[in-house]
């Protein structure tokens, strides 16, 4: 499908699921994402990896709120990687809706996976 | 008052995997026109978002319809008409987004006005300065 993005769950060292985007996502991948979070409702950590992402709309922001407010509900960590010089496009929607204060932002999966695992969700 | 002509149409169902065909088409017409880096981000985003309010407002269940997309340069501007065929803007509570999709079209157009033609739908434009007028500053 032309743009479209393609979204793995992948499994890291330490045992951990981490959900990768990689492209450009919108809300024809929206519900995919919305179904792979759901499925680590039961994981240790929750890490959604955006550093190979090109492109998140409204639809995609609305899902990963909504994963962040349930894992804070389930007192699990949650995280997003966008990448120590994150895509053009992934920077300017964070800053204009002002997600970046919202969210627990990594500079790299390591990050993410070291401060999470330790139960610290601040970057 | 007559519409100009359009220096590209494209007419899409009004379904997901639509709206990046449109965001393609848009983010090409930007290239072609010179625009930088950041308008053709900005120009692609308003545009989903503009698509994606058709998708999810403006037909109900079970009717087939469409997106329309009309594209029109001009000296160092763009204007896009994003319009649908539908029911007029209604709201969709169990959409169940943030409510981000027309506040993020303001921030990232120009001008952007909407309005419900005789004929029926919602037509969306919106207006972009192909180039950063602080750019060189």
């Amino acid at each position: 499908m032309t743009g479209a993005g393609r979204i793995e769950t992948i499994v890291v060292d330490g045992g951990l699921p981490v959900i990768v985007l990689w492209g450009e996502h919108d809300l024809s991948t929206a519900p995919e994402l919305r179904a792979r979070l759901h499925d680590l409702a039961g994981t240790g950590a929750v890490i959604v990896d955006l550093d190979q992402t090109t492109f998140v709309d409204s639809s995609i922001l609305g899902v990963l709120v909504g994963g962040l407010r349930r894992s804070r509900e389930a007192d699990v960590p949650f995280g997003l990687v966008v990448g120590d010089e994150p895509h053009q496009a992934i920077r300017r929607i964070f800053e204009l809706t002002g997600l970046y204060d919202v969210f627990p932002i990594y500079g790299s999966r390591e990050n993410a996976l070291a401060a999470l695992t330790a139960r610290g969700e601040a970057p | 008052m007559t519409a100009p002509a359009a220096d590209v149409t494209l007419v899409v169902p009004a379904v997901p995997d639509s709206i990046a065909v449109i965001r393609q088409t848009v983010s090409g017409i930007c290239e072609a026109l010179g625009a930088d880096a950041r308008t053709v981000g900005d120009v692609k985003l308003a545009a989903t978002e503009a698509c994606t309010n058709v998708v999810l407002h403006a037909y109900s269940d079970g009717d087939a319809g469409t997106i329309e997309l009309g594209a029109y340069a001009h000296d160092d501007e763009l204007r896009l008409l994003v319009r649908d065929r539908g029911a007029g803007m209604t709201p969709a509570p169990m959409a169940g987004g943030l409510g981000l999709g027309l506040p993020l079209i303001a921030a990232l157009t120009s001008t952007l006005t909407i309005v419900e033609p005789d004929d029926g739908g919602t037509e969306v434009s919106m207006t972009f300065a192909l180039r950063d007028t602080f750019a060189d500053a």
